[in-house]
């Protein structure tokens, strides 16, 4: 693992921190603003979000919305930016849509699982990428619903078991390939090891694989382009960086994996201005920061001569613990570059800064 | 008797006595001197020079050269006078004897002043080196704080100035929407009184532009080109399934790779055990509960080869083994019914599979491996396999070498194979 000369590494600096007196799920920066929002599960078993804004060393909070599910993630990811309504999935399985101003009803809601939604994905909002806001939600019931919020009730597209199947939990979803109205991907990762892609445009599963770990996190390294690089990160402290420009018909996507640490990495997150740069998040309490490089050729033909993929190489940038629980979310803010939101199981969340970045 | 050593010559100044004593041959060390304020004394054995000094002298100043075969010392007189000569003439022997033990008293006492100064200075030398270090270390430790600090808020400062450029930027970008949405209107409404003026264009299109005026009008903030792009969302997607198939796995928990070495051999263990359970069901049906509980089995057969009814106990043992074939005591007394029955192959494939099912060799087996070689002996003697049977009387007896009866067994078999040599 290769890493830049010491002063000239990305330094993380760790500018605010906020004691909270419930568990955090999930935080997420809102859009164009120097604000963020905390969801989770307070003692009482209700749901809390919190809406905090950075001033200077400080988190200051703004607003506190009580609701009662306890909430387990959200995403602007499907909303304007005059509009940044949060999408939010809970653990009795509802997906709600709320207006922050005016947060007592929501403004679309369904009861989309009938278990917890784990993960929830959204696109075609916030002025990125064409095509139909919709939203991704996965669940422990094994099924990972596709919802428009202009359409009520039912979803638009559903990843089902086959009938009579056992089902695996689904623990993570992700957009991609939105590169145009009509394209559209969405991946998922399960708790057996299982990641699936499935193409929204043909209403079929495009790819599948098993990385022998369960599934805890997957990121397209952008959603609006032409799919480019998937991060799947594990339980056993590994992930895998598919590259998803060349697909073999029998192999598959090429990847490299990693061992980072013994724990589990709950997260990855691509820094939304270069998206070579991905930090993943363990259970150690740690944060490590990586980059990918392209290997000379991307792609080679192989001895029937179809085309495959050629994975490049991952080095670590730099990597720092801030807690002894695990850093279950985190955040790049897109308007700032390198600066970062992070929750962690230790009822804190910690606003940092990545310096240096613009000199990778 | 030590040698005296008289020949010395001495001279004196004001302050000073200087005394020259020559060693004859011998060699003189400092460890040889002694000297205290008014007792001096050079111990090279067997020579001897003592002086009872006229005067006080001051001897931690006094110094003593040694070389080129004498003593030269340079005594400093506590008060300047001249001395009548350089020793007390009229001492007497105990004089001689007080002054001398208390010359070595106070050498004594000065040595060990000495060296609790030394400790002293010792110990606060040792203090000022760890102060020392210590001040290095913080100051490099606040070399290092003061960098991050300084990183920390050089980095602030920045996400200040870029907090503030949005809200101006946002402010500005307000009023410069504010400002479009004024030109924008204009021409849509002329657009519109252009389209009501025209026929029947389809009639979703004019409402929506209405509505979508109408709104923008109310929100100071919002963009207009943002609703007229609204109008070109594609549908919803048509609602679709798509079946999925999992990779399989027996456990509802998250699949991980170190557990699942631990995983397949519980799976393997619960296999088996459901072999043993299942097979055979039909038979199994007729017994009783305790009928199936290989330990019970034992126990019956054991009664049942104590009161001499070998067969019946051989068939519980068989029930038992077919329930759970790992217990080497079954085999053991399988075995031993067997050699009764005068079963005698029988009897050695049983004691080889309690002795294969008693592979780890401990202590706790002793008895029961004692017993199978002993048995297998057996048997193989009654088949005539007198070598055979000796070597398994050996291991017996290799195990536990105190047993009369297998010693004296292995001596009769013995003696049956030297016979049978000689006679063949």
């Amino acid at each position: 693992m290769s890493a830049a000369v010491g002063a000239e590494r990305p330094q993380v600096v760790s500018h605010a921190q906020q004691a909270l007196s419930y568990t955090v799920f999930d935080c997420k920066w809102v859009p164009r603003s120097a604000r963020l929002l905390c969801l989770g599960s307070a003692a009482r078993g209700t749901g809390l979000i919190q809406l905090y804004e950075l001033h200077g060393a400080r988190l200051e909070l703004l607003r506190e919305i009580e609701k009662p599910k306890p909430i387990k993630c959200g995403t602007f990811g499907a909303t304007s930016l005059q509009q940044r309504y949060l999408a939010t999935g809970d653990f009795d399985g509802n997906l709600n849509i709320w207006n922050l101003e005016a947060p007592e009803i929501p403004v679309y809601s369904v009861k989309g699982h009938k278990e917890i939604i784990n993960s929830i994905d959204g696109v075609g909002g916030l002025g990125i990428g064409e095509g139909a806001p919709e939203i991704v939600t996965g669940s422990r019931d094994g099924t990972v619903k596709v919802w428009d919020p202009r359409q009520n009730d039912t979803p638009v597209a559903n990843m089902e078991p086959v009938q009579g199947e056992s089902k695996r939990d689904c623990w993570t979803v992700a957009f991609g390939n939105a590169y145009n109205q009509e394209e559209r991907v969405v991946c998922a990762g399960y708790d057996n090891g299982d990641i699936k892609l499935f193409d929204l445009k043909t209403m079929s599963l495009r790819w599948e694989t098993n990385i022998k770990n369960g599934v805890c996190s997957v990121e397209f390294d952008r959603k609006d382009i032409n799919m480019n690089k998937l991060v799947a990160t594990s339980l056993e402290g590994k992930f895998h960086v598919f590259d998803m420009r060349t697909q073999h018909p029998t192999k598959g996507f090429a990847s490299v994996s990693e061992k980072a640490q013994k724990s589990t990495i709950w997260q990855v997150r691509h820094l939304p201005q270069n998206r070579d740069i991905f930090m993943t998040s363990g259970g150690s309490g740690s944060l490590h920061l990586w980059k990918y490089e392209y290997p000379a050729q991307r792609s080679k033909k192989d001895s029937e001569g179809s085309e495959m993929g050629v994975a490049g190489s991952v080095s670590l940038l730099q990597n720092v613990t801030l807690s002894t629980q695990p850093i279950s979310s985190l955040d790049w803010s897109p308007d700032k570059k390198g600066l970062c939101v992070c929750g962690a199981f230790d009822q804190t969340v910690r606003v940092l800064i990545v310096t240096k970045l613009n000199k990778i | 008797m030590p040698v005296w050593l008289r020949e010395h010559r001495w001279r004196q100044t004001l302050t000073a006595v200087y005394l020259s004593l020559p060693l004859r041959g011998a060699r003189a060390t400092p460890a040889n001197i002694f000297c205290s304020e008014r007792y001096l004394k050079v111990s090279i054995p067997p020579f001897l020079f003592e002086a009872i000094l006229y005067a006080p002298i001051d001897d931690t100043n006094s110094t003593a050269k040694i070389g080129n075969g004498n003593i030269f010392f340079t005594l400093y007189k506590k008060e300047p006078a001249m001395w009548d000569s350089l020793t007390l003439a009229n001492a007497d022997k105990e004089k001689l004897q007080y002054l001398r033990e208390n010359a070595v008293l106070k050498a004594q006492e000065k040595a060990k002043e000495e060296t609790e100064a030394k400790k002293i200075t010792k110990q606060e030398h040792k203090k000022y080196a760890l102060e020392a270090t210590m001040k290095l270390e913080e100051a490099e430790r606040k070399r290092i704080e003061d960098l991050k600090e300084k990183e920390r808020q050089k980095v602030a400062k920045e996400l200040e100035l870029w907090k503030n450029q949005q809200k101006d930027g946002d402010k500005y970008k307000s009023i410069q929407k504010k400002g479009e949405l004024h030109k924008e209107i204009e021409p849509l409404k002329e657009r519109k009184s252009e389209k009501m003026s025209k026929t029947r264009i389809p009639n979703e299109g004019t409402s929506k532009t209405r509505l979508k005026s109408t709104k923008g009008c109310h929100d100071s903030g919002s963009i207009f080109a943002q609703s007229l792009k609204e109008e070109q969302l594609p549908a919803p997607r048509a609602a679709a399934t798509i079946k999925v198939n999992f990779t399989p796995r027996v456990f509802p928990t998250a699949l991980r790779e170190s557990r699942v070495a631990e995983e397949e051999e519980w799976l393997h263990k619960q296999a088996e055990a459901r072999r043993i359970i299942n097979s055979d069901l039909s038979e199994l049906e007729d017994l009783k509960e305790e009928e199936k509980n290989p330990d019970w089995l034992k126990d019956k057969g054991n009664k049942m080869f104590a009161m001499g009814d070998y067969l019946g106990a051989v068939n519980a043992y068989n029930l038992a083994v077919r329930l759970n074939n790992k217990l080497p005591l079954l085999y053991l007394n399988r075995a031993a019914c067997h050699l009764k029955l005068r079963n005698l192959h029988k009897a050695i494939e049983d004691s080889s599979k309690a002795l294969e099912l008693l592979t780890p060799p401990v202590p706790d087996n002793e008895n029961a491996r004692v017993k199978a070689h002993v048995r297998r002996g057996t048997a193989f003697c009654q088949l005539e396999l007198y070598t055979e049977g000796l070597q398994d009387y050996e291991a017996a007896l290799k195990i536990d070498p105190r047993n009369k009866n297998i010693e004296k067994d292995a001596e009769k078999i013995r003696h049956l194979i030297q016979g049978t040599m000689q006679s063949s």
